[in-house]
């Protein structure tokens, strides 16, 4: 079914190159591993090295240098790049570069145009209010006049006081910004003027361009998510299913993620939440298939207390959490799906070979991230040396990790502080919670810093966490 | 003792030789040092008497041997004739033109500038028993006959600020101004304000000044002669030179030279002749209304007579610049006459009166007059292979343009204005009246029945459905056209790398989407001037005039005809000068665009003719005027003084089409240097640099060779030129159509434009 003969560059590290070559090993397809003279301890070299050889391990400089990423998939004689998530993952240029040049190469995410297309904001939100997909109630189009920001700020808090919000807020966004810069609340009319000046300045000096977007600020909602996976070409799309990931650190990154999104069979939701996640997994869908989707990619939405969805933004790319929706779905009833591999599988050409009807859902999971940090310091990431990482092997567990079971290894501080994803899955909430205990309960994460205080990590905080799962 | 006198003016005059042929005919020189060391030997056993014989046979035999070699004069030579010590310069002027003065400003080397020297000063003449003092300012570079701290006659640019100030001095006390002109150019340093930038508002200066203005050239150097030569009556020493560029410079650009190597003196020869400086050349192409002939091989200090004749001939030029203007005069006029056609010689000036002074109707007349004569000079350098008929239909356009533009603009549009300020206010007065009825109606609505659901239902609508957005007018990377450069799959480099830890840049997304501009730290690669034409200005709006007018070689310089066919054919253009309309959204505006890729875009005398008609053009259809400058080196040396003298051609026009209310905006872009910065386009009051592009007045090589010194990092770059107040802003690239939107708004001149 895939063509053995591809090679991919894995042009990624840690805890998703494992998971990448692992799956290329599956698919039975030849790999190339890079790392950086800091990530020399990491898991994805040691695992490249014992599949792959020697030859498939390169020393780079960076993992941001597209040149030096080109040049190894040359001079490996790689056909295809994986980006992973982060680095080049939604990075249109890349894509097209690699895609264009003398010596093409097949890139492992969604065509260029689709990664642009989804990737500016503004163009997203449009096409989902050309296909009724709702959105941020505010303005879906890069303001530049005062008057006319004004007006869209005044019409936003009326609406917010007609709908019964108490105390309505509004945001003003740099329009070609992105990573949170670039936004500001204001919760007083009388505010706005100076609040909209302020960023439109930033953003004409940080983006070039002085367009703003002033929509509602939208608070206590859940975040919850669409995975969609379609072929290339974008004739068949499919889900697989939903995962609501709220619980977060105060830098709003996910710590916790369950498949599937809400369970209305055993806690009493203000709203149809059955209904909910029919009406967003279609709604995805239809954008999807607007713009031709052709491989793995996430809708992100948010849903308000009353029950309301708001479409986000669409990452075009795999993500972290794939793994705990692959837990609970099941294709022709067979468990054992892995999101990663069909998304090689599907970037490579191969047709999908199931439709939706194929794809069923069973029980629930729990991804953990389990990473060094303090959570009671506002989750400051904790450096140091892991000295013992272990936990007991289970059939509902999965674990993936790039740290060393056998060694100590030192956290270096570059990266993304993630350190093991562990994904549990039980056939209802009462199972998954009890088995999401017992797997921190085991789990043995020590280590210590330069001046020998012992490793901070947010086991504890997950453990709390376990028991609010899916609550609103 | 006055035999010794002689004798050491003897030794002087032979020093004097020996150095202005610098090693050519040395027989004659051999022949005046042998009989000088005869005399020398014989002198201790000679009669005083005899001695004084001898002394005027070795004399004799001087002015002989001079009156030999003067027939021999090289262009080379008369170069090397004005930059001797020995050469007049301007105190002696001072001492002997004028009967009185008073120096402005200076006491050798305490001055703000010692090379620039200002004078007020006065002629004296008699009518009958009566005398009149007739008063001057004088301005022109001291040379002072070798003193360092003159500079050799290089003005730095607050020397030219100072001219500056004292032209406008003398307009505002009505008095004529005389100007004479010893420097080699001026002395390329960009300080606030910067050469270019100085020499530009000195040319913008005296393109509008309101008195009548002489100068006198005995050593043009290009710009820095410009800075105080456009004037109504250009007089030139006979051996004097006028040039676009040193024989030297010329020689070092013909030859290829790297810094530090040196043409050959043939080399040099062979520019100095060919680049046609002389005085007899310049007359004859008409860059110079007189030649004032000087003694055998070049007027020093002792030629009291050329003094008398110069003096003569400044009366002379000054009475016929206000007798031109002047309304009455009909006699002294008429006298003038017909001393043109006979020689100087048996007219004294001193004996007429005519007051200098003009009436505000003559001024105009003056400045109208100026600007003509300017207008007519150069046409014949370009190539216009236009036929009679379609000149004719061609001058017809343009009186009938003239005719409409009247009327619509001086006449039409005044009255209209006024019926429609009227209709304004009546229409504010009722606005006032009914608005308070309304609003008392809707707030008793409002009271009784609260907002309404169809008014909820709206809001809702607009802040969740599609809006209408125009996405054409949105600014993205949709950029129409893409430079070749951006189909080769290759790496490229930002400059800045190093500093700033830009990662290499893939070539077509470099070229193509980023238009040329490294994402990291903003560095502009240099973009076709066809990137411009197709992203700044609207849709296929772009309408080309005035292609035809060719570049030319009007010096008949060997070899450069091919050159000028070759840059033809590589770039499929006439010349480096591309005039057209456009629109950038919907404001129609004239364009002037120098191409860096047509030999550098330099200037010579077809770009001069089509950017003055393009201002002209702009002025008529009341259409504001840009002048992108996709790049320059500045004036085509190749032209000669034919390239030079578009620097005061253009600026007058840009003059023009200023006082008549147009706005004028200049944008450089990658390399701007020289001439035209130092004049029509560094005299803008809107000037804008893209980043990364440069700005300034001479390369680093003449920078070096001039002040000794290397040219400090990033001397040019347009945020200096910023800094030191040259230019108003910087732009980025792809900012480009937008800030030109917003400078047609918020600097539109008051009656040109519109929407």
């Amino acid at each position: 079914m895939t063509n053995t003969a591809h090679k991919v560059l894995v042009a990624n590290r840690g805890e998703i190159a494992v998971r990448i070559v692992q799956a290329c090993r599956k698919l039975g397809l030849d790999f190339v591993c890079v790392y950086t003279a800091e990530d020399a301890g990491s898991g994805h070299v040691r695992l490249a090295k014992e599949l792959g050889g020697p030859k498939s391990l390169y020393r780079v400089a960076s993992y941001h240098d597209a040149n030096e990423l080109l040049s190894v998939a040359d001079d490996a004689e790689a056909t295809a790049i994986h980006p992973g998530y982060g680095f080049f993952a939604e990075d249109y240029r890349f894509a097209r570069r690699v895609s264009q040049r003398d010596r093409k190469l097949i890139f492992i995410g969604p065509s260029w145009r689709v990664i642009r297309e989804l990737g500016d904001k503004i163009n997203t939100k449009r096409l989902a209010r050309s296909l009724d997909v709702p959105t941020v109630p505010g303005s879906d189009r890069p303001i530049y006049d005062e008057m006319e920001a004004e007006k869209v700020a005044r019409t936003l808090f009326e609406f917010q006081v007609d709908n019964g919000i108490k105390n309505p807020l509004v945001l003003v966004k740099a329009s070609a910004g992105g990573g949170g810069m670039g936004i500001e609340e204001v919760h007083d009319p009388d505010l706005f003027r100076s609040v909209y000046r302020r960023v439109r300045n930033y953003a004409a000096r940080q983006f070039k361009d002085e367009g703003v977007l002033i929509e509602q600020r939208i608070r206590d909602f859940n975040h919850l998510e669409v995975q969609i996976v379609a072929e290339r070409g974008g004739a068949n799309i499919v889900h697989f299913g939903t995962r609501n990931c709220s619980i977060q650190s105060t830098g709003l990154q996910k710590r916790v993620e369950i498949a599937p999104g809400f369970d209305p069979s055993s806690i009493a939701y203000d709203f149809d939440a059955d209904q909910l996640l029919a009406d967003i997994t279609r709604h995805s869908l239809a954008l999807a298939r607007r713009v031709k989707y052709d491989n793995v990619g996430t809708w992100e939405w948010i849903v308000t207390r009353d029950g309301k969805p708001y479409l986000m933004e669409v990452n075009t790319r795999i993500q972290v959490e794939n793994g705990v929706s692959a837990a609970i779905s099941r294709i022709k009833g067979k468990s054992g799906v892995d999101i990663i591999a069909e998304q090689i599988r599907l970037g490579l050409g191969a047709p999908l070979g199931y439709t939706q009807d194929d794809i069923t859902f069973e029980g629930m999971g729990i991804e953990y991230r389990i990473i060094a940090e303090d959570p009671d310091n506002r989750f400051t990431p904790w450096v140091g040396l892991i000295d013992s990482f272990s936990w007991p092997e289970q059939p509902w567990l999965s674990m993936h990790t790039h740290v060393p079971t056998d060694e100590p290894y030192d956290i270096p501080t570059e990266f993304d502080p993630n350190l093991a994803l562990g994904i549990v899955w039980g056939k209802d909430i009462s199972e998954v919670r009890e088995r999401g205990i017992s797997f921190l309960d085991a789990l043995v994460l020590e280590g210590h810093d330069k001046s020998g205080s012992p490793l901070k990590s947010n086991i504890d905080f997950l453990r709390k966490k376990t028991n609010r799962i899916l609550l609103f | 003792m006055d035999i010794e006198k002689k004798i050491q003016h003897l030794t002087e005059r032979l020093t004097y030789i020996r150095d202005i042929f610098a090693g050519k005919h040395n027989e004659n020189v051999r022949l005046l040092e042998t009989k000088m060391e005869d005399y020398r030997q014989r002198e201790a056993s000679l009669s005083s008497q005899d001695r004084a014989a001898a002394v005027a046979t070795l004399e004799d035999l001087f002015g002989f041997v001079e009156q030999k070699l003067e027939n021999d004069l090289t262009p080379m030579d008369k170069v090397r004739i004005v930059r001797h010590p020995q050469r007049i310069c301007l105190r002696d002027i001072l001492e002997n033109v004028y009967d009185n003065y008073t120096e402005i400003g200076s006491k050798d080397e305490h001055s703000i500038d010692p090379s620039m020297v200002i004078a007020r000063a006065y002629i004296t003449r008699r009518q009958g028993k009566k005398t009149f003092n007739q008063s001057v300012m004088v301005i022109g570079q001291e040379k002072g006959h070798g003193e360092e701290f003159r500079n050799g006659g290089s003005v730095k640019p607050w020397g030219n600020a100072k001219a500056q100030q004292y032209m406008q001095v003398a307009e505002i006390e009505n008095i004529p101004i005389h100007t004479y002109i010893f420097t080699p150019g001026s002395y390329p340093i960009e300080d606030s304000p910067g050469a270019g930038q100085q020499i530009a508002k000195n040319i913008y200066e005296l393109s509008g000044l309101r008195v009548p203005v002489v100068a006198v050239i005995s050593e043009g150097g290009s710009g820095g002669a410009e800075a105080i030569g456009l004037a109504d009556r250009r007089l030139m020493l006979s051996h004097g030179y006028y040039s676009v560029i040193s024989p030297e410079g010329a020689a070092a650009i013909e030859g290829r030279l790297r810094d530090g190597e040196r043409a050959s003196q043939e080399l040099i020869e062979r520019c100095a002749s060919q680049l046609k400086i002389t005085a007899q050349d310049n007359l004859r192409m008409g860059y110079v209304d007189r030649v004032i002939q000087e003694p055998e091989l070049g007027a020093r200090p002792y030629h009291f007579d050329f003094f008398r004749t110069l003096r003569q001939e400044m009366l002379r030029a000054t009475d016929e610049v206000v007798l031109g203007v002047k309304g009455w005069g009909p006699f002294r006029a008429l006298a003038l006459r017909s001393r043109k056609k006979k020689a100087t010689g048996n007219f004294d000036f001193d004996s007429v009166h005519i007051r200098w002074s003009l009436s505000s109707s003559a001024r105009d007349h003056l400045v109208e007059k100026r600007h003509k004569k300017f207008r007519q000079l150069s046409r014949y350098a370009a190539v216009d292979p236009r036929p009679w008929t379609s000149h004719f239909a061609d001058w017809l356009k343009q009186a009938l343009w003239d005719g409409y533009s009247h009327f619509k603009y001086d006449f039409f549009r005044r009255h209209t204005k006024n019926v429609s300020h009227a209709l304004e206010d009546i229409d504010a007065e009722v606005r006032v009246v009914t608005n308070s009825m309304v609003h008392f109606w809707r707030k008793l609505g409002a009271k009784l029945f609260g907002r309404s659901r169809r008014k909820n239902a709206e809001t809702e609508r607009q802040l969740t459905k599609l809006s209408e957005w125009d996405e054409q007018s949105a600014r993205d990377a949709n950029w129409t056209y893409t430079s070749p450069r951006a189909k080769e799959d290759r790496a490229i480099t930002c400059p800045n790398a190093e500093v700033q830890g830009c990662l290499d840049l893939w070539a077509p997304d470099l070229f193509g989407e980023f238009a040329g501009v490294c994402p990291n730290c903003g560095h502009h690669f240099p973009m076709e001037y066809q990137w411009y034409l197709n992203n700044v200005f609207d849709q296929s709006s772009i309408v080309e005039f005035n292609s035809d007018i060719e570049a030319g070689n009007p010096l008949s310089v060997d070899g450069f005809d091919l050159k000028i066919e070759q840059a033809k054919k590589a770039t499929g253009q006439k010349s480096s000068c591309m005039t057209f309309e456009a629109s950038i959204n919907d404001t129609k505006v004239v364009v002037a665009m120098l191409m860096a890729s047509f030999r550098g875009g330099t200037v010579g005398a077809a770009e001069g003719e089509k950017f003055i008609m393009a201002a002209e053009r702009a002025g008529k259809k009341r259409y504001p005027f840009l002048a992108y400058v996709h790049g320059t080196a500045g004036i085509r040396i190749q032209e000669g003084t034919n390239g030079v003298i578009q620097m005061p051609r253009c600026t007058m026009a840009v003059r023009r089409y200023i006082d008549d209310g147009g706005l004028y905006l200049v944008v450089y872009d990658t390399n701007s240097y020289a001439g035209p910065i130092a004049s029509f386009l560094g005299c803008s009051p809107y000037q804008f640099g893209i980043r990364s592009a440069n700005v300034g007045f001479a390369g680093p090589g003449v920078i070096a060779e001039t002040t000794g010194m290397a040219m400090p990092p990033h001397y040019h770059n347009v945020y200096k030129a910023l800094a030191r107040g040259h230019i108003q802003g910087i732009w980025d690239r792809r900012e480009i159509r937008f800030n030109l939107t917003q400078a047609l708004l918020t600097m539109g001149g008051r009656n040109l434009y519109y929407r």
